[in-house]
Formats: C-alpha cells, sequence, structure tokens
C-alpha cells in the first residue's frame, strides 16, 4: 500500500504544484458568467458579481458565444469588485477586462452617447500602437462597469465591437425576481433595506 | 589470467552452544479473516471522518442532480438571519478578530511555519504528506466550489470580507487542513495531540462563527469545510504515517528504532506464542547504538524447566526497506559497478533473506546465532526475526583476543570463501565472543555469490578487526596459515577509505595508529589498489536522474513557498 501509495502522492504533488502555478487563485470561476438566455436564468456568476457590488443596479454578463478566437479566462468576484478576462487569439491573453466596482474614476475620460440604456458612456485611450490601451466605462446607479481594452493585434475595432454586443447587463431586479422564484419567494437576494434607505 | 595459490584448508571452527532452552508451548494458526497482531487502523474517529466527507459528496450530487438547492439556502438564511439580528458595533469587532485565523495572511503563516518546522527537524514523511494533503485539499475545494457555484449567502449584508463562491467553505477547508497538519506532524501522541485536537476544535468553532456572524459563509459551507478540511487529513496521516511507525518525538533517537512498548509490544507477545511457541514475559530493546537498519531487542521468555530463558529478536518494518533503498541507491551513486545488488522491495523479503543466510551459515556450521523462525506482527509491514540470544558474549572490542579467536575470526572467512558467502559488514559491533568462541551476527547485508573484491574486502576488514585489540604482525602470522601472501596482498588491495565500515574506521583513528599501513608494510609484496570508482551506465543514468529530481524538487518547493490560497 505505502510503496503504491508514495509515487502516488508525489505525482498528486507534483501534479498540484503545477496546476497551481498555473491558476492564479484558488477563488478565480473558470465558467463564463452567461446572461439569461430564453427560460435559462442567469448564471450563478452573474450573481455572485451582483454580490460583489450590493449597490449595483446592474451586472455584467455574457450575453452570447463569444466570436471565433475568443476566450474566456476566468472571473473573480469578491467583496467590492468583480473581473472577468477574456483571451484572443490575436489580440493576446486577457486582452479584455471587464470590471465592476461600486464607482470609478471617469476624470481624463471623454462622454459619448451610450449604447446602453440608463448609463452613462465615457472611453479613454491613451494609446493607439504598438498596443491599443483604452478603456471604456458606463456610469449607472450604484456603479460602475468598465472595459479595459490592452490589445495586440493591428484592428482593435473586433474587440472595441465585442464590447458593445457580447458584453451585456442584467438588471439587479432580473437578478432579484431570478433568485425570488428559484427559491419559492422563500428568499430574496438582498437584505431589506435599512429605515433609511 | 593467473590463478591465485590456495592456502591449505584450515579446520572448520567448532559449532557453538546450542540455542537455550526454551519453553514451548502449541502453536496457533491464525484463522482466515482474524485480524493480524498489529493491525492497521484508522481509529474509529477517522472513520468517522471519512464517512461524513463521503456524505458531504453524496448529499451535494443529489442536491446538485436534483436542483433542490433552494432547501438549504432556505434553512441557512435562517440561520443567517438569526445572527444578523444580535449584530452590534462592539460584537462586530470582536467577530472581525475571532475569524482572523482565516485570513490570507494567518493562512500562509501557519502553511510556512509547518514547512519549516518539518523541514527544521527533518520530518520529511510527515513533511510530504502534509504537503501533499495540503496541495490535494486546496485543489479539490477549489474545484467542489467551481462546481457547486453556490453564490454567497443571501438576503443578509455580508459584512466581512470574501471571494469566489461558497460551497465548501475554502478558508475554513484549508485552515482545517493546515491545523491538522500542525497537529499529527508536530505534536506527540498522546496527551499534548489530545489538548490540540481540542484546541483546534475550539479554533475552528470561533473561526466558524465568526463567519456565520459576518455572513461570509453559510452554515453548511462551514460545515463541509471543516468535515473535508479535518478528514482528508487525518486519513492521510493516519495512514501513511501511523504513529506506532512513524512517531512525532522530540528526543533523540534513530528514527529506524520503532517503539517496543504498547501495542506494539503486546502483538510481538501474541505473535511470539501464536506462531513460535514461545511465552514472552518481557520485550525490551538491546543494543540500539550498533543498529540502524533494523530495532534489535531481547525478549525474555519461559524456559522450558522453569525459569527464564532470552531469545534475540530484530523487528524490520517498512521503513528499513526504504532505508535500504535510499542507502543501496546512495552507494550506487558514490561508487557505481561495485555496489551491484538490488534493493529489497518489500519487508517479508528482506526478513526472509536474512533469515535464509543465516541458515545457510549455521548448515554450514559457522558459528552464527541459531535461527528460530519469523514473526509476523502485521502483514508486508512488519516482520520479526528471532534467533538465539548469545548470552555473557561481549563485542570484540571489549574482549579478550588470543591466537584461538583469532584463528576462527579466519577460518570464519576462510569457510565463507568456500561456501560463496561474504559477509559485507566485518566490524566490532558484529563479532561477539563468547567463552573463547567467536560469533558472527548481523548477516543481513550478506550476499550470495559475490565478487571477489566483495570477498577480499571481508578478509582485510577481519585482520583490521582482529588487530584492533592485539597487532598486525601477530594477526598477518596467523593469516598466513589461512591464506596466501597474493590472498592476503590482494585483500589489502581491495580495502581502503570508504570499503571498511565507518564503527571500524572510528576505532581505528581512536588508536591513533595506522593498522593498514602496518599489515602493508609486512606483506612481502603488494598489489595496485582495487579502483573503487567504476562508471557504468546504471550509474549514470542514476546521476542524471538524481540531478533532474533535484532540480524538479527545488522547482517544486519554490512553489510551495507561495500562499496556497
Amino acid at each position: 500500500m505505502t510503496r503504491r501509495a508514495v509515487p502516488a502522492a508525489l505525482a498528486l504533488l507534483l501534479a498540484g504544484s503545477l496546476a497551481g502555478c498555473s491558476n492564479d487563485s484558488t477563488s478565480a470561476v473558470l465558467a463564463a458568467p452567461l446572461c439569461p438566455v430564453d427560460d435559462d436564468d442567469a448564471d450563478n456568476g452573474v450573481i455572485l458579481m451582483a454580490q460583489s457590488v450590493p449597490t449595483a443596479s446592474w451586472v455584467p454578463c455574457i450575453r452570447t458565444a463569444l466570436p471565433l478566437g475568443w476566450g474566456f479566462l476566468h472571473l473573480e468576484a469578491r467583496d467590492g469588485i468583480a473581473q472577468f478576462w477574456l483571451n484572443s487569439d490575436r489580440d493576446g491573453q486577457q486582452a479584455v477586462e471587464v470590471r465592476l466596482q461600486p464607482s470609478c474614476d471617469t476624470e481624463d475620460a471623454t462622454e459619448i452617447v451610450s449604447d446602453r440604456e440608463g448609463m452613462r458612456r465615457f472611453e479613454r485611450v491613451r494609446q493607439m500602437s504598438p498596443t491599443f490601451d483604452g478603456e471604456r466605462q458606463y456610469l449607472f446607479d450604484g456603479g460602475c462597469l468598465t472595459v479595459v481594452f490592452q490589445l495586440d493585434g493591428d484592428s482593435p475595432g473586433e474587440a472595441l465591437a465585442l464590447a458593445s454586443q457580447t458584453i451585456g447587463v442584467i438588471s439587479r431586479d432580473d437578478l432579484r425576481a431570478q433568485v425570488h422564484e428559484a427559491s419559492g419567494g422563500r428568499i430574496e437576494l438582498d437584505p431589506p433595506a435599512g429605515e433609511d434607505g | 589470467m593467473t590463478t591465485l595459490p590456495q592456502a591449505a584448508p584450515a579446520p572448520r571452527p567448532a559449532p557453538g552452544p546450542g540455542p537455550p532452552a526454551i519453553h514451548r508451548v502449541r502453536r496457533r494458526r491464525r484463522p482466515s479473516g482474524e485480524a493480524p497482531p498489529l493491525p492497521r487502523h484508522l481509529n474509529a474517529s477517522g472513520k468517522w471522518w471519512l464517512a461524513l466527507s463521503a456524505l458531504v459528496v453524496v448529499v451535494w450530487v443529489v442536491v446538485w442532480a436534483t436542483g433542490t438547492v433552494g432547501l438549504f439556502d432556505v434553512a441557512d438564511t435562517r440561520v443567517l438571519q438569526a445572527f444578523e439580528e444580535v449584530r452590534s458595533p462592539g460584537l462586530t469587532e470582536v467577530a472581525e478578530v475571532a475569524g482572523v485565523l482565516a485570513s490570507d495572511t494567518a493562512i500562509y503563516a501557519l502553511w510556512l511555519t509547518n514547512l519549516v518546522l518539518l523541514i527544521a527537524v527533518r520530518r520529511w514523511r510527515h513533511l510530504f504528506v502534509g504537503v501533499a494533503v495540503g496541495i490535494i485539499v486546496v485543489n479539490v475545494g477549489a474545484s467542489m466550489a467551481a462546481t457547486l457555484k453556490r453564490p454567497r449567502p443571501y438576503e443578509v449584508e455580508i459584512i466581512g470580507p470574501w471571494e469566489g463562491f461558497s460551497m465548501p467553505s475554502l478558508r475554513v477547508t484549508v485552515l482545517a487542513t493546515f491545523l491538522l497538519i500542525t497537529v499529527y506532524s508536530l505534536v506527540p501522541a498522546g496527551r499534548y495531540r489530545t489538548i490540540a485536537k481540542w484546541v483546534v476544535c475550539a479554533l475552528l468553532a470561533i473561526t466558524g462563527l465568526s463567519r456565520l456572524y459576518l455572513a461570509q459563509d453559510h452554515p453548511t459551507d462551514v460545515l463541509a469545510g471543516v468535515i473535508l478540511g479535518v478528514a482528508v487529513p487525518l486519513a492521510a496521516f493516519r495512514l501513511m504515517t501511523p504513529n506506532d511507525v512513524y512517531p512525532v518525538r522530540y528526543r533523540r533517537g534513530r528514527p529506524a528504532h520503532l517503539d517496543l512498548s504498547g501495542s506494539r509490544g503486546d502483538a510481538i507477545v501474541k505473535a511470539l506464542q501464536d506462531q513460535l511457541g514461545l511465552l514472552a514475559t518481557s520485550v525490551e530493546p538491546f543494543g540500539l547504538a550498533g543498529s540502524g537498519g533494523s530495532t534489535p531487542m531481547r525478549i525474555t521468555v519461559k524456559a522450558a524447566g522453569g525459569g527464564e530463558s532470552c531469545v534475540f529478536a530484530k523487528l524490520y518494518a517498512a521503513t528499513h526497506v526504504h532505508s535500504d533503498r535510499w542507502y543501496k541507491i546512495g552507494r550506487t551513486l558514490l561508487y557505481g559497478r561495485l555496489e551491484d545488488e538490488q534493493p529489497f522491495h518489500s519487508v517479508r523479503r528482506l526478513v526472509q533473506y536474512e533469515d535464509y543466510v543465516l541458515h545457510l551459515l549455521t548448515a554450514a556450521g559457522l558459528p552464527v546465532p541459531t535461527p528460530l523462525g519469523i514473526v509476523e506482527i502485521t502483514p508486508e509491514r512488519e516482520y520479526l526475526l528471532v534467533t538465539e540470544f548469545m548470552a555473557g558474549a561481549k563485542e570484540i572490542g571489549d574482549a579478550e583476543v588470543d591466537d584461538g579467536v583469532i584463528d576462527q575470526g579466519l577460518a570464519v572467512v576462510r569457510r565463507m570463501w568456500e561456501l560463496g558467502v561474504a559477509h559485507r559488514d566485518i566490524k566490532p559491533a558484529n563479532l561477539l565472543v563468547r567463552d573463547g568462541r567467536l560469533v558472527v551476527i548481523d548477516t543481513a547485508f550478506a550476499e550470495v555469490r559475490p565478487s571477489p573484491w566483495r570477498q577480499a574486502v571481508d578478509l582485510a576488514n577481519m585482520m583490521l578487526v582482529l588487530g584492533l585489540r592485539t597487532d598486525a604482525e601477530r594477526v598477518y602470522r596467523r593469516a598466513r596459515m589461512h591464506f596466501s601472501d597474493e590472498e592476503i596482498a590482494e585483500a589489502f588491495a581491495a580495502t581502503r577509505g570508504l570499503t571498511m565500515p565507518s564503527q571500524l574506521r572510528r576505532m581505528l583513528r581512536q588508536q591513533g595508529r595506522d593498522l593498514h599501513a602496518d599489515f602493508l608494510a609486512l606483506l612481502p609484496y603488494q598489489l595496485p589498489p582495487v579502483r573503487i570508482q567504476r562508471w557504468s551506465w546504471r550509474r549514470i543514468a542514476l546521476t542524471v536522474a538524481t540531478l533532474v529530481a533535484a532540480l524538479l524538487c527545488g522547482a517544486v518547493f519554490a512553489d510551495l513557498l507561495r500562499s496556497p490560497l
């Protein structure tokens, strides 16, 4: 038993260590936070993001299948912030970062007409070439959605379009309704508002 | 090729006195299904924790497959709401302090402390098991959380830090595991470990309550974390570092020596009666200083005519097989092709081999202790080799050595040459003198059909040992009656430095005389020294593999120094 167990444990140790090298955090979520589609509810990763920023009235999610060449890296959600990253075979690893926070700094950013209802949109481009380095921010009640672009490829247009078409948002009210329904009306997503609120 | 002239055959040494008269009773065969004398077991608590772990996994598979997680959510939420009801600024501060053990810094500090302490006390097996368990638990816990995808608590305000999905509570899982690693690898078994277990229990309870108060986890997350975090290290340490084989202790002593008291002592007494028909009345360690590869003991048994007699026994365990394997790999790296033995792969084989050699030498009339049999203590893990006890015998280094003893020693080597056997560990501790008779003990390293080099080394070492209490000239003079000048010259050409047992080298140094040079000076001519360093493909491959393994170990260790979370 021991003779067999030792090499097995050694292999596990080695595999575990190597696996640990490839993953930055044990709390990283590898499944994409999908938006609700037809009868399917939003993924639990979206609810987790909503819990990260309890004030946020909107929560980001991935609306449709990612275009060819794009892949979901992972989601990290903790108290106060939730982020997920998308990899591209042309624009590099972590080419797009989507970040939800209670607030964000829009100084030096240019406000343009928003493509999302109920949100203000800001754009900030730091560098065009050789790497496109820019941010798109959506400000809304209780939160800020930031899409960060670090694009190694020649044409940033595809990634910028992806941010509009593939990255969706779901309202907190919809998520509340989802949790309420899933629990048979016995649980709410958020604690009851205080007397002052 | 020149054939060395043979010396005149020497008379065989007189056989030693027979074994002591021992009272024997009827032996008893262990029926199928009956536990061995010292069974391996997890203990009841280990089984309970493993069963609980299995239950957690089963429950979550059912919940996940049937989509009934809502039932747990409701129950958990009500418990957390009850905690929320009693929140106050003062209690919140207390809860934040109470939960500090589950923080990044505390968990990392605990991990590093365990690593550093285990390295400092050189408890490699516990370190290895602890590291493997730590990595497995962290990855299993993280994988479970990613699979179950349970969000953080609903309908309560979370007022403590958190990250990722909640089931199981990864921080509680990891904290429980690391605390258990500390308990099972650093705290000696017995009273101290019992106290440590209660301390761990209290720490986990405090941490869990803190996390519930702050609503960081659901109650079932904490429960699952504790069960997983306790069960895995508990099972791993109890199975892979059983305390009776790998005890945690801080007093000096060789790790090869096993504790002969308690359950093992009782098992030895029972096994001796069942398997050899010996009625043992006491078991005590004997001659530990001269033994590094087994646990030697003197067993007092009932004598045939009333009163008491003694037998000698050596307990071999899996640890000794591992040591033997590493020892042989080390020697292959050091000496190359001269180290031509394959390691043993099981304790049973090791004991069988020594028993066989003892029977072979006894049948050939060599003065060795009479073998009395092999006793199974734990199947495939622990065996006892029982032999005659050489009562009243002294180590040759402390005994009177006359021409008779010298002749017996030289005749032993001659007889072993005739048999085609080499003892390979001729040193003062393995040559006893009783009533003017020489007895050779510890045949564990003996080799059948050895290389001529090994046979020559046996002769030179025997002459050096005999010369310790006399002088080179006297031993050489007697040796010429048993061996030719060529054979003696070959022996001293083959023997120098590391080919001598370390005890013999140490005693030669203590005497402050170069006995080896004295013998060389007496030889009518000298043969060129036999080269010890010899390269072979096996040695090259082993050296490369060792370097690669060392590099890999270094890389893995560097990775382990990072925070496990």
